[in-house]
């Protein structure tokens, strides 16, 4: 008779006290794995939608500039009024901003028509790796444009077709661009270009800029930096983006470990309690296996395995009812902006820290129960009814 | 030939508390020799002291006062391991009770004496089967005790007990709760196997049919020992 099949007999025995323990673990690890993961998807959807091109900060003006500009240009959901491009240098002398790139967004019913500035690779309303046919804009292309693959499709366009805004552009390229990114466009032309044809001729004008920050963790305060220089513009964050998108849960994931902790904790104290209550009921047991020679550690051994089974199937169900959980709150969560969280995927490493916290558990309640049985002296133990 | 003491106590004594202020003497100044081989069986009524007195002698129990001497060691002066060594190499324990593990198979409950040991598992089970068979129970080795009739579970706690080869067998009331037929076949049993072996025992008993089989028989009256009590006592004691 090994510890191993004593202890699962054991568990077979006491099936309510093994469902109690089991219970327990499955509702730790379970709501580890979900909370951790629906914390990542959240912390995901602030990032993904302006990291996807590059950028931390995305800075307008919602007044017109008497001085700068003039016309109202409707980005989105987004009032955005121009301003002078030479403004982005100054945004530039701005601590930890380390590129301001110009946008200039047009809206005409339910068509986008953005003019970029192709030199800029790192971040833009749309990069060079979105490019899924023909080629990428360069800073001398004229009346050439690159066009969303969806976009494409519906009106079947190809590279050498026209499309018109404004003007007629030539189609030297088709994007991919994910709909989590917030800059998407119908049709991207050369900046230049584009101040050139529009009606309300902005030349030298955008209405947007693009801010890579060099401290990815001082965004929100690179952020309040420009609002506070520049009062009558406004930024928007990843963070901004999430909030107005995403309203079911909105913690970060050290949040989610803290409380995710705390319930660890509380189950084990609580397994210990049972394990104890096991000890208990077992003490005449406990007694005549030490009576017939089995020592402190032989009876050690023996709880804490039964302790330590309980956690592995805890561990694994609880993993196992994480993983749908999290499945579930990361597919439904989210709204417009949720299509980032096609990013986040249960995390195999979570998983395992979420049935070795199981595991863990299972031993330390085992431990604490099994030495209260080794104490027991023989005697007094099989005089126990 | 001078027989070696097997059990040598000195001055005995087991004191429990009762609530705060009150002492009980379980066992009171003992003093006894047992030589090896012997069957001694001691009788006494309820609450005389004797499943104490077997504890003390098996290392289940500490003494208050006085030495327990078995095959040449001196309990108290043993470490918790070395008590458990004696316990599972030196003594083999059958209680009224049985007190074998629910869960455990009648020859799981006997290899469980063995398991602690470090013997193969493929010897512990020949062992343990060849146990079940000295006390006629082969064909009931995979039945649990539930399944058993109290005659068969008693047979197993003895097979159980013989089953490290002890030096000492302690027998706490083995007839108990059997009855009269049963209970001499169980005491017949223990005094067959333990006459093969050249084990010592020491049985404590209310049934008077134990005297058949005892070499030496005392008496156990409010924690003491005495070799003869009068006749209406020992009546009464039965």
């Amino acid at each position: 008779m090994n510890p191993l099949t004593y202890a699962l007999r054991e568990i077979r025995r006491r099936k309510y006290r093994t469902a109690v323990n089991v219970a327990g673990f499955v509702i730790a690890i379970s709501t580890l794995i979900t909370l951790v993961m629906a914390a990542r998807g959240w912390e995901t959807c602030t990032t993904v939608p302006l990291n996807s091109i590059g950028t931390d900060i995305i800075m307008f003006y919602t007044a017109p500039i008497k001085a700068s500009g003039e016309g109202c240009y409707i980005v989105n959901h987004l009032f955005s009024y121009p301003f002078n491009q030479s403004m982005l240098t100054d945004f530039e002398s701005v601590p930890e901003v380390e590129r301001a790139v110009p946008i200039l967004m047009h809206r005409l019913r339910a068509m986008v028509f953005t003019g970029i500035d192709p030199s800029e690779t790192e971040t833009n309303a749309v990069l060079p790796s979105s490019i899924i046919e023909g080629r990428y804009l360069t800073p001398d292309d004229g009346y050439v444009a690159i066009i969303d693959k969806e976009y494409a499709v519906l009106n079947n366009l190809t590279l050498g077709s026209t499309v018109n805004y404004a003007a007629d552009f030539e189609v030297v390229g088709i994007v991919d661009v994910s709909a989590t990114n917030i800059m998407k466009s119908h049709i991207y032309v050369n900046l230049p270009v584009v101040q050139e044809v529009l009606p309300e001729k902005p030349i030298g004008l955008v209405n947007m800029a693009l801010i890579r920050t060099s401290s990815p963790g001082k965004v929100k305060q690179t952020a309040a930096a420009l609002e506070e220089r520049w009062s009558d513009a406004r930024t928007l964050t990843g963070s901004d983006l999430a909030e107005t998108a995403f309203g079911v849960i909105q913690m970060n994931e050290e949040t989610a470990w803290s409380i995710s902790v705390a319930l660890a904790a509380v189950t084990v104290l609580f397994t210990v309690k049972s394990q104890l209550g096991n000890v208990a009921e077992r003490t005449r047991e406990i007694g005549i296996l030490k009576a017939i020679g089995w020592s402190n550690s032989n009876v050690v051994n023996q709880i804490v395995t039964e302790s330590l089974i309980q956690g592995v199937i805890g561990g694994i169900l609880g993993c196992a009812l994480g993983y749908v959980f999290a499945s579930y709150v990361l597919s439904t969560i989210g709204g417009e902006i949720g299509g980032a969280l096609k990013f986040v995927t249960v995390d195999p490493v979570l998983l395992s820290v979420g049935f070795g916290i199981a595991l863990s558990s299972g031993v330390v309640a085992g431990l604490f129960a099994s030495f209260r049985a080794a104490r027991l002296a023989p005697a007094k133990a099989i005089r126990t009814v | 030939m001078m027989t070696k003491n097997i059990i040598e106590l000195s001055n005995l004594t087991k004191t429990y508390q009762k609530g705060s202020a009150d002492e009980v003497k379980a066992v009171d100044d003992v003093c006894l020799e047992v030589a090896q081989g012997e069957f001694l069986t001691i009788l006494g009524p309820s609450g005389s002291g004797k499943t104490t007195l077997l504890n003390l002698i098996g290392g289940l129990d500490k003494p208050t006062v006085g030495t327990v001497i078995l095959d040449g060691l001196e309990l108290s002066k043993l470490s918790d391991g070395e008590l458990v060594k004696v316990r599972r190499e030196k003594v083999g324990f059958v209680f009224q009770a049985f007190n074998l593990i629910p869960t455990f198979s009648a020859l799981e409950n006997v290899e469980a004496a063995l398991a602690p040991t470090g013997m193969p598992k493929n010897e512990r089970l020949e062992r343990s089967e060849e146990l079940l068979g000295l006390v006629g129970l082969e064909q009931r080795a995979d039945h649990l005790p539930a399944e058993l009739s109290a005659g068969e579970q008693q047979r197993v706690a003895i097979a159980r007990a013989f089953a490290n080869k002890p030096r000492v067998l302690l027998l706490d009331e083995p007839t108990g709760n059997l009855d009269t037929k049963t209970g001499k076949e169980i005491l017949e049993i223990c005094h067959r196997t333990s006459k093969e072996q050249g084990q010592t025992v020491v049985a404590v008993a209310h049934a008077g049919y134990v005297r058949k089989y005892t070499d030496h028989l005392l008496f156990m009256r409010d924690g003491k020992l005495f070799s003869h009590i009068p006749q209406e006592e020992f009546e009464e004691a039965l």
